[in-house]
């Protein structure tokens, strides 16, 4: 039995290593995504042409190919680039923010752009006749009913990012399941792979708890 | 001393010409209504005189300042220090349904005009309690009746102090039992002598209440006056074959509701 115990500490303990830069990369992705992306939303939705193709463009190829790509183009291809290539040289978890940030940013803009088309026109009319600014009425009027529509898709594309997190092995970056992979490999024992997902599965739980409490504080 | 006049206003969607030569003007303290059939043009002239809607050609002055001189509107600035003085209110209600009733009465108030919490909030209460919704201040908008919102929906126009009010259909998304209760507040405006301009189909409230009553058809204003001259000794045909109708049709609805409410205690 205390085998057994040492054998699971043995193996958890490095996984919870990994766990801290899951979440470090979770986190450094939501706080960069969100803003980035609602910049992108309102870029796309702006009057001026080249902008607007800009975003468009932008958010086509962040969402139309792989983000496993993505992190290898930022990581190694990035630096091979003439010029400014020897500007562009990363650390591996940097870059692993960078493309994620990047990536996250395109799929969250479309989601805010979902929520401003669900809000009524008549809501700008209101805002307009009572002499509120386009700036306030982003703030006060337009934003706090956008977030309330968009709460299920953050909250789904959220919980995606925690496991999506599991990519940046391919550029070396030791997270939960890369600490799995190698004590499956070296003990022949699939045992790591069930902590993982253990693992994976707490912090989503904790996640839905927080998304459930921000659901219930919006409703309205 | 006039508040609004409008001068040869012209406004198309494409060749549709919504609005032809528009010209009339509203005095202080006056009660206008607007008829006419749907597509007449009668909402897209009050959403011009509030820059809902940008008018092709003509002018709007609101009280001596244009809103569009010559066609030509001036800088976005001016026009908001415009249209603040003017206050509407919406077929739809369009409250914000994120803010309590209160809320919704005081974000205008806070963020556009600065004004101190205790009076502002001393005056929100004042105008709920006008508006027979005192109890229902802290309440959300989804759970007031489409009655209550309208209500709300005017006390929040009145909170901005405005020197005009626009009605835009303000009953045409009810229920029959709760205008009412709408047109009650609105006649208590009008009987402090609020000016007020009011897009309507309820044709016993434009007689009662409007002294000015103006019938447009196909983007024109065919005819003018005060209430009995329109109602009792309309000159245009078109106007008499309007108001038949739609007497034809509320005395049809009339008989509806009494059917209805038969079938329901059957």
């Amino acid at each position: 039995m205390s085998d057994y115990l040492t054998y699971l500490s043995n193996i958890t303990v490095p996984m919870l290593n990994g766990m801290v830069i899951t979440l470090s990369i979770f986190a450094v992705t939501i706080v960069c995504s969100i803003p980035l992306g609602f910049l992108f939303t309102l870029m796309v939705r702006s009057k001026v042409k080249p902008i607007k193709a800009f975003a468009n463009g932008y958010i086509y190829v962040l969402r139309g190919t792989p983000l496993l790509l993505q992190l290898m183009f930022v990581y190694f291809g990035l630096p091979l680039l003439p010029f400014f290539g020897q500007f562009l040289i990363f650390g591996r978890f940097t870059a692993a923010c960078i493309a994620f940030g990047l990536n996250y940013s395109a799929y969250f803009a479309e989601i805010f752009r979902g929520g401003l088309l669900a809000i009524d026109k008549g809501q700008y009319e209101a805002a307009k006749v009572l002499g509120l600014t386009k700036f306030q009425t982003m703030l006060r009027v337009v934003v706090p009913q956008m977030i309330r529509v968009c709460l299920p898709a953050i909250s789904n594309e959220t919980i995606t990012l925690v496991k999506d997190t599991a990519l940046v092995t391919v550029i070396g970056v030791a997270e939960i399941l890369h600490y799995a992979k190698t004590a499956v490999n070296r003990d022949g024992d699939t045992f790591a792979f069930l902590v993982a997902a253990l693992l994976y599965l707490m912090i989503n739980f904790v996640l839905t708890m927080i998304f459930k409490r921000l659901e219930k504080k919006y409703e309205f | 001393m006039e508040i609004i006049k409008v001068n040869k206003l012209n406004k198309s969607f494409g060749d549709n010409h919504v609005l032809n030569n528009i010209t009339f003007s509203v005095n202080k303290g006056d009660v206008m209504a607007i008829i006419g059939s749907s597509g007449s043009g009668k909402s897209t002239l009050l959403r011009c005189l509030i820059d809902l809607e940008k008018a092709d050609s003509g002018d709007i002055f609101m009280e001596g300042m244009p809103l569009i001189q010559g066609g030509v509107y001036p800088s976005n600035q001016e026009i908001r220090a415009i249209i603040i003085k003017m206050g509407m209110v919406f077929q739809h209600f369009n409250l914000f349904p994120h803010l309590t009733v209160r809320q919704n009465l005081e974000l205008a108030p806070k963020v556009v005009k600065k004004e101190e919490l205790i009076q502002m909030n001393q005056r929100s209460e004042a105008y709920l309690n006008k508006v027979g919704l005192f109890d229902r201040i802290d309440a959300m908008p989804s759970t007031l009746s489409g009655g209550e919102k309208q209500r709300v929906a005017i006390a929040r126009a009145l909170m901005m102090n405005p020197d005009i009010l626009l009605f835009d259909e303000p009953t045409s998304a009810l229920d029959p039992e709760l205008t009412g209760e709408v047109l009650a507040v609105m006649k208590d405006l009008a009987n402090e002598r609020m000016t007020m301009v009011v897009v309507t189909h309820e044709m016993s409230f434009a007689r009662e209440v409007a002294n000015k009553v103006v019938f447009m058809d196909s983007g024109k204003i065919l005819e003018a006056g005060p209430p009995e001259k329109i109602f009792i000794n309309p000159k245009e045909p078109r106007t008499r074959e309007f108001l038949s109708s739609i007497l034809r049709n509320e005395s049809q609805s009339e008989k509806e509701k009494k059917r209805y409410r038969l079938k329901r205690y059957e």
